[in-house]
């Protein structure tokens, strides 16, 4: 049986880490809206570039050099997988699932025979794959600092995956990471970076195409246009990528803290009921001390 | 006078929303004059300045945009940019600097963000288009 000082302790020290957690969860909120902010203010930009890409790439060029990002190297035997995850922790199953998935993943890949190499983005992801497969991982990026990270670290990402693909370091690079549906609900996604997958972007523009068929006159000409905007794309995407699991690690860690500080309420009051009786039972036992010793004189 | 509505947009955000009487886009091949109803065109861009009217062909704004593209339809101009000041913004001495520290450097990279830079200083000090 604990103390009365045991307990209330322990009622302080819960008590403190439930002012942390509900601290946390309140920066958590206060970010999430900025990471929001931020992810819609590049939308703009993503769905403009999109809709350009989806009509030119219809055009059926092909070739060498840059043209690759679309068409692919026309293998499918070397892999380069992209986890996408946070620098810090405190967020539920935020990090974990993406390198549990991408673990399967890269299983599965092995196991059809494909080779498989990880450019890590985020410190979690890093450290994970770090103790478990030290030999795959080409490159890391962490370190994004507070703010998450900005649209010169997806263009330096970008431009390392680039210099590796026309390399000839891999024929298809996916990226592993959070999309962010709501403040709570985050969605472990697969997207295939490169080659580039047109059906998505299509399937939006196709509405407005059917109405406004005419032709655009091309400055300089349809292939240099979209040699421009291929490599373009790749940063845009991973930007888009990077923002959305920064806005997910918001809500995830918003999330989990908001649960924490409520088990923790959950618990200093069974902790102060607990007190209360104790305290009670000893009150108790006191007076019946007195009462039987008076008796007895 | 009919308006079109011009969009200036990088990938961190929106950076101009709202009807113009003209544009001036320094497109790949040349700069491009967009007034309302122009013809459909998509361009990629060099380093240089975007130039907003108002209805009167007066100068609203104008910035410096380092690639890349425009997408123009008879209702709107859109400016797709990867790096955009405000001309107003530019500093001339602190861009001279970096072009002497830049000068120095040798590899691909560092010669594109010169002409960057150079192109920068060539807009600063041209007064082309500022009065129509």
């Amino acid at each position: 049986m604990p103390s009365l000082k045991d307990i209330k302790n322990k009622i302080k020290s819960v008590g403190s880490t439930k002012k942390i957690t509900s601290a946390m969860k309140m920066v958590a909120a206060s970010k999430l809206r900025r990471s929001q902010e931020k992810a819609e203010a590049a939308r703009p930009y993503s769905s403009r570039l999109e809709e350009m890409l989806s009509s030119l790439a219809s055009s059926g060029t092909s070739g060498e050099g840059v043209i690759q990002l679309l068409t692919g190297t026309g293998k499918d035997e070397r892999y380069l997988i992209v986890p996408v995850t946070a620098d810090r922790g405190l967020c539920g199953g935020f990090n974990s699932s993406i390198n549990r998935e991408t673990f399967k993943f890269v299983k599965s890949l092995e196991g059809e025979g494909k080779s498989v190499q990880l450019l890590t983005v985020g410190k979690k992801s890093r450290d994970f794959f770090n103790r478990i497969m030290k030999d795959k991982i080409v490159e890391s990026f962490a370190d994004f600092g507070s703010t998450g990270a900005g649209y010169d670290i997806a263009l330096e990402i970008s431009n390392k995956l680039q210099n590796f693909y026309f390399d000839g370091q891999f024929d298809k690079c996916i990226i592993v990471y959070n999309k962010y549906v709501s403040a709570i609900t985050q969605e472990v996604t697969q997207q295939q970076l490169i080659p580039l997958d047109i059906s998505q972007p299509k399937k939006i523009s196709n509405e407005k195409d059917e109405k406004d068929n005419s032709i655009y006159i091309y400055e300089p000409d349809e292939e240099t246009i979209l040699k421009d905007l291929l490599p373009k794309n790749v940063s845009i995407q991973i930007f888009k990528v990077l923002l959305e699991s920064n806005a997910g690690e918001q809500g995830a860690r918003m999330a989990a803290m908001d649960n924490a500080t409520r088990n923790a309420g959950e618990m200093i009051d069974n902790l102060t009921l607990v007190y209360n009786r104790t305290r009670q039972a000893f009150i108790t036992k006191e007076l019946i001390e007195i009462i039987s010793g008076a008796e007895s004189v | 006078m009919a308006t079109i509505s011009f969009d200036l947009v990088s990938p961190e955000q929106l950076l101009f929303n709202d009807e113009a009487g003209m544009i001036i886009v320094p497109g790949k091949d040349g700069d491009i004059g967009v007034l309302p109803r122009h013809s459909k065109v998509l361009s990629s861009l060099r380093p240089g300045r975007v130039m907003v009217y108002g209805e009167n062909k007066n100068l609203l704004k104008s910035f410096f945009v380092t690639r890349g593209f425009v997408e123009i339809n008879p209702e709107k101009c859109i400016v797709l940019a990867e790096g955009v000041n405000e001309m107003s913004d530019l500093d001339k001495s602190s861009i001279q600097q970096q072009i002497q520290e830049l000068e120095s450097g040798a590899s691909d990279s560092s010669k594109e963000e010169l002409a960057i830079a150079q192109s920068k200083i060539a807009a600063l000090d041209s007064t082309f288009y500022e009065k129509l």
